[in-house]
């Protein structure tokens, strides 16, 4: 094939193609929608999986603060314009060390930043930690307190604190 | 070509429309925290005052003398099933120079849950102030008393009195 058969060729396949375009727009209109779905999806980060609380004297330290110093939480969310999300915590139980119990009410949280709340522990009703509107991240603070007392007996105490953020 | 356009449209719009329904649908993440907490064995006396002194009275007209009374704090972090036991020991008599009061003549009242309610010095037993079981913090009052003897020589006496309060 010579170049100018080459740009015959192309020339034709142009001309058709054009036609045909200007028929189908002589003859209907279509939209065509872009739609992007971002489904709902929400992320937690706790800057540590532990925490613990030493043994202090109950009269020069009422409250222990648990170390290794105050919790920072990220929560993040992508939700409804206006779509609650909720941050709470449960304890597994009492504070538990073999037979001897600690009541899980013992241990408060005093908590900084937007939307975060202080509490105080329970073994069978999930407390509130924050609570936000719409979609973003939000950032703030636990800090762990004990309630230290001359009643508690001996031990070595375990309990296990369950974070859930949620959106509906 | 035009069927086809109007087929991905539709697809699309019925996937929009199946999408939208989840889009906001629940969303949840957990986190969880380890708590631990130690409590270690603990005692904890704590008198109300250094020292007791009995003012110089008419032995005719005040045959009893008392002091005030001196408050009585103690703590204890023990088993639940744990003796706490608080006595007081004389190092020896009242005594003033070559001269001395016996010391079962100080004698003392108590007020306070587990305190006993009565006691008599001595220097060679150490005697019972109060008995408590488990942990906790407990406070009293005990009240010294001495009689006004006219037997006793002039003089200022003098005696020490050791507390113990034994925790297992």
């Amino acid at each position: 094939m010579s170049a100018d058969t080459r740009v015959q060729s192309l020339a034709l396949l142009v001309a058709a193609a054009l036609l045909g375009l200007a028929s189908s727009a002589a003859a209907q209109s279509r939209t065509a929608t872009l739609n992007v779905t971002i489904n709902g999806f929400v992320r937690l980060t706790l800057s540590s999986s532990g925490v613990s609380f030493p043994d202090s004297n109950p009269d020069l330290v009422p409250q222990v603060p648990g170390t290794p110093g105050p919790l920072a939480i990220t929560v993040k969310g992508r939700t409804a314009a206006d779509a609650n999300l909720r941050l709470s915590v449960l304890a597994s139980d009492d504070l538990r060390s073999g037979v001897r119990t600690i009541l899980a009410s013992n241990i408060t949280w005093t908590a900084t930043g937007d939307g975060f709340v202080a509490g105080t522990l329970n073994p069978t009703t999930a407390q509130p930690v924050g609570s936000w509107i719409g979609a973003g991240a939000r950032s703030g603070s636990q800090s762990l307190l004990f309630r230290n007392l001359w009643t508690h007996p001996p031990g070595t105490y375990t309990l296990t604190m369950t974070y859930t953020l949620s959106s509906p | 070509m035009r069927n086809t356009l109007v087929k991905v449209g539709l697809s699309t719009a019925a996937a929009v429309l199946l999408m939208s329904s989840s889009a906001y649908a629940q969303a949840t993440a957990n986190a969880s925290l380890n708590v631990t907490v130690n409590v270690a064995a603990r005692a904890r006396l704590t008198l109300g005052a250094a020292a007791i002194t009995f003012a110089d009275q008419d032995p005719g007209t005040v045959p009893t003398l008392t002091a005030t009374a001196l408050t009585v704090d103690v703590g204890a972090r023990t088993s639940p099933a744990g003796n706490v036991a608080l006595t007081v020991l004389a190092t020896g008599p009242l005594a003033s120079g070559g001269n001395t009061i016996a010391i079962n003549n100080l004698a003392w009242t108590s007020t306070g849950t587990g305190f006993a309610a009565t006691g008599t010095s001595n220097a060679t037993t150490a005697q019972s102030v109060g008995t408590w079981t488990g942990p906790g913090s407990r406070a009293g009052s005990q009240t010294y008393t001495l009689p006004n003897s006219w037997t006793y020589a002039v003089g200022t006496y003098t005696t020490t009195l050791n507390y113990t309060l034994s925790v297992p």
